[in-house]
């Protein structure tokens, strides 16, 4: 049996939507801040301390809203890396009477620590593991804590003050509330950010084509982790800012109904959107609040953590009805207020690109010379089962030319292509990109190496914009990583220049009118374009096309062909799988015939042509006579 | 010599709680991808219902018809509810749905049951020692149920056509429904079986480790880390995990320290899956395109 390994971790495309709630996004944004104003002199006195927690858990449950909605995965201890902060806290701050604010930055350093360390192993894995193993970690710190006699056994460690700063004392849970106000602000901005930046459009991508984006050089284990070691982070302020309010840190705070706190929080407020988990913080203090006094009266004798009740109950009913949480109602809301134009407005869709001139495309400096061997495939096989796909496969491929791989179906074209690109591990034989040894490593270290590909079945972002999915195929050309991307003002002359060459591929390939709606809404034809501009996004110098003539119309097809001489003449190697045999052969410079896994023909489009191995393939009969391939049509496309 | 004999033997005993557990995972996973984490709370909860039927004077075989009756009826609905009604199950969904369900039941636990940890009597009482090993009846009593339950869940899967049809669910989804087999019933079935293992385990292991409201998360925990030891889809796997399992747990408990005796399964985890992902008995996971 086969694990559905594959199976897409998005809750819903809603999340995370950049480009059709941008508006909602800011009204939002806006409405939350006149909250937290105004949340601690409106709201009577112990409100404002369920506030506190509010504030407090808000923090831990934004890093979890990140993961889930960036990475796709999901967090069942969370509550784990909330207490490696909050005894770091404590201990530093009660045994070495360090700083309060010093304190609190070691203590997000180790916790960061921790998470790198649990989270190298487990991230090379799928949803579920990271889910359940997170969820035993959880556990394991809550043990350790309750062993540790230095941590204070099941007592835990006393005496943490309130934070004093320059003589005020934050001890009221007004005063603390304000203080925690600009600390939470600032959390969301930067998670905001992150959410917008080179790092969270790579996030996206993987979310909607994990193949795709890592063909476009995303390099996915690695963001993960780093996602992962962010979300830690943002627990662990969480946590010093819980061991200072509380003044007492004991093994509770890993206790996992926390955990699940903070992801009905995040699910509540709407997996990745940022400010949603600021609101759901409140609406599950509110709600644990309430049950806490309600339930007591209603069932006499209930003790413990019956509140856990109405966590199950919104946890489920949510994913049911709401899977967008909070957000998705707000959104729902203000798309239907401001319904309108921008939908109607739907451009020509059959307009083709107006080539003005037929010269060199893509030129760039430091591209190999042309004719200089670029791919190298050597021996490549691959076997499944008893099956062989693809036999011992030779072919080499110059910088400058455009070399097709032709064959009827199942003859192994695209398991080929596949090997080549990094999707499938080969059985046998070496691929060799620019030098550099690749068979078998992942798609973004062949990318690395300059090469980029297309797919057969279409690998859309599907909640991207055209020019959201080509901006990803920038990825390897832009830097900004996440500290900068947080931050956005060190990262935006080079967003502008991102946005500039985008909009340009988009144009050269006649995407123009249609750069700003979603690229799932466009039709087949030209979805294959938009992958095209994404692959040509990446200025690959070896650019690998699986059938990309398929599903275009006739204009369409002479409109690529055209481009892809223009992109030859300036310099990029494109190897291509195509069933148009006619405009394999008006088009490629050497052909490739795969039969059976095995490669029967290489040579100029007039040698194959004449080839009567190549001509018995297609036709199913032995010809010695003088018939050739150009009439012959290729199997219909599936 | 002995005390080696000892941990052993307890290990197997533990070990064959943490394979039925394990079943229950695999069952709904192999069928519908979903991760059910409120499967340890199916054991939980039948201890309990067992614990309070035989304090109200139901004699022990009733009360643990009752246990078990009970769960299977509460999987059921679960799956109705939660599970059927979702057009879209991923993982981040069935992952946070169950553990919805999880968190509810347990709550209702504490509210029903109280907060103590309680155990049911043991079938038979007493202890009988053999080569120096004492070994409880009730652990011979687990033994047996759970070969005999494996043996019969593994018997279902392999020789029944619906066993059979449960199985090309998970094989082809698509061509099984256009065989005729209904998804939504196969799944029904999963965790009907996945509600009756567990329920099992939940009785058979209470008189021995004791039943609280939270009982649940720990067996849960180790049930799936039995049950990934074993590729996570085959029911022989999951038995071998949980003996593994419970073998290694005990013998870290008396030879390392009992501190550590829940780290293990932690540990074992995050070793197998990244060495072998397709399960230590399984075979190496080919990645798919």
């Amino acid at each position: 049996m086969t694990v559905d390994s594959e199976s897409v971790h998005r809750l819903s495309t809603e999340a995370p939507s950049r480009h059709r709630g941008r508006r909602g996004d800011l009204v939002s944004m806006l409405l939350l801040l006149v909250f937290l104003a105004a949340f601690p002199f409106v709201a009577p006195g112990s409100l404002v301390g369920v506030g506190v927690y509010a504030m407090i858990y808000a923090i831990a449950a934004l890093g979890l809203s990140l993961l889930m909605g960036l990475a796709g995965q999901v967090s069942l201890g969370q509550a784990g890396f909330f207490a490696i902060g909050a005894y770091t806290q404590a201990v530093l701050v009660t045994e070495y009477a360090v700083n309060a604010l010093l304190a609190s930055v070691v203590a997000v350093a180790v916790t960061m620590t921790a998470a790198l360390l649990v989270g190298l192993p487990l991230l090379r894995l799928r949803g579920h593991y990271l889910a359940l193993a997170t969820l035993g970690f959880g556990i394991i710190v809550a043990v350790l804590a309750t062993e540790s006699d230095f941590l204070g056994a099941t007592s835990g460690i006393f005496g943490i003050e309130k934070p004093d700063v320059n003589g005020r004392v934050y001890d009221s849970a007004t005063e603390y509330f304000l203080l925690l106000t600009p600390v939470v602000l600032v959390a969301l901005l930067l998670a905001r950010n992150i959410v917008e930046s080179r790092i969270g459009r790579a996030l996206s991508a993987v979310n909607d084509s994990e193949v795709a984006a890592e063909s476009l050089g995303v390099d996915t284990f690695r963001l993960r982790v780093q996602v992962f070691v962010l979300s830690a982070a943002y627990a662990s302020v969480a946590g010093t800012a819980f061991a200072h309010w509380i003044a007492v840190v004991n093994p509770n705070a890993a206790n996992f109904p926390l955990s699940v706190k903070f992801l009905l929080m995040a699910v509540l407020g709407g997996v990745g959107s940022v400010y949603g988990a600021v609101v759901g913080a409140f609406a599950v203090e509110g709600l644990d609040d309430g049950l806490r006094r309600l339930i007591p009266e209603l069932v006499p004798g209930a003790v413990g953590e019956v509140q856990l009740i109405g966590f199950g109950i919104a946890l489920t009913l949510i994913m049911i009805f709401l899977p967008g949480g909070l957000h998705q109602a707000f959104q729902l809301l203000v798309g239907r207020i401001r319904r309108g134009p921008s939908d109607g407005a739907a451009p020509d869709p059959g307009a083709p690109a107006r080539q003005v001139d037929g010269g060199p495309l893509l030129v760039r400096e430091g591209r190999p010379e042309p004719g200089t061997p670029l791919l190298v495939v050597e021996g490549l096989t691959k076997r499944f089962g008893g099956v062989v796909a693809v036999d011992s496969l030779d072919l080499t491929v110059h910088a400058g030319e455009i070399v097709a791989l032709i064959g009827p179906n199942g003859a192994g074209k695209t398991t080929a292509f596949n090997m080549i690109s990094g999707a499938v591990i080969p059985t046998s034989g070496t691929v060799t990109m620019s030098g550099k040894r690749v068979e078998g490593r992942k798609p973004h270290v062949i990318a690395m190496a300059g090469a980029t590909r297309t797919f057969q079945n279409l690998q859309i972002f599907t909640s991207s914009t055209v020019l959201g999915n080509v901006k990803v195929g920038r990825h390897l050309r832009s830097r900004a990583g996440l500290l900068r991307g947080a931050l956005v003002l060190p990262a935006r002359a080079e967003e502008r220049a991102l946005e500039r060459s985008a909009r340009d591929l988009v144009e050269l390939l006649g995407l123009g009118p249609d750069a700003d709606r979603l690229a799932v809404d466009l039709p087949f034809g030209r979805q294959r374009l938009v992958e095209i501009a994404r692959a040509l996004a990446l200025e690959p110098d070896l650019l690998l096309l699986d059938e990309p003539m398929a599903g275009l119309s006739g204009a369409e097809r002479s409109e690529l062909a055209l481009l892809l001489r223009r992109l030859r003449a300036g310099g990029m190697a494109i190897v291509l799988v195509e069933h148009d045999v006619e405009a394999v052969l008006a088009l490629a410079d050497r052909i490739a015939v795969l039969d059976d896994g095995v490669r029967i023909a290489l040579g100029t489009p007039a040698e194959v042509r004449r080839d009567p191995a190549v001509i018995s393939a297609y036709l199913g009969v032995e010809t010695d006579d003088g018939s050739e391939l150009a009439s012959v049509e290729g199997p219909s496309a599936s | 010599m002995t005390d080696l004999l000892q941990l052993l033997f307890a290990g197997l005993s533990q070990g064959a709680i943490y394979a039925l557990i394990a079943i229950g995972f695999v069952a709904i996973f192999a069928v519908s991808g979903v991760i059910n984490l409120a499967q340890g709370e199916f054991a939980a909860l039948a201890g309990l219902v067992a614990i309070s039927a035989r304090a109200s004077g139901l004699p022990l075989p009733v009360a643990v018809v009752v246990a078990v009756a009970t769960v299977a009826v509460v999987a059921v609905v679960m799956e109705r509810l939660t599970i059927a009604p979702v057009k879209a199950m991923t993982t981040l969904v069935s992952l946070i749905l169950t553990l919805g369900v999880s968190t509810a039941l347990k709550a209702l636990m504490l509210l029903v049951y109280g907060p103590n940890a309680e155990g049911l009597e043991a079938i038979t009482p007493g202890i009988v020692t053999v080569a120096g090993v004492s070994i409880r009846y009730q652990d011979l009593w687990i033994l047996l149920v759970a070969a005999v339950v494996s043996a019969a869940v593994y018997w279902f899967y392999d020789r029944t056509v619906t066993g059979k049809a449960l199985r090309a669910c998970a094989e082809q989804p698509v061509a099984a429904r256009l065989v005729g087999i209904s998804l939504g019933r196969a799944s029904l079935i999963s965790f009907l079986i996945a509600g009756i293992v567990g329920a099992l385990a939940g009785v058979l292991s209470s008189p021995v480790y004791f039943t609280s409201w939270e009982s649940g998360l720990a067996l849960g925990l180790k049930g799936f880390v039995a049950a990934t030891l074993g590729g996570l889809v085959s029911i022989r796997g999951a038995v071998l995990g949980g003996f593994v399992l419970g073998v290694l747990e005990t013998l870290t408990a008396g030879y390392v320290s009992t501190g550590l005796r829940d780290a293990v399964a932690f540990l074992l985890l995050i070793v197998v899956l990244v060495v072998r992902p397709g399960g230590i008995f399984g075979r190496h996971a080919e990645a798919r395109v």
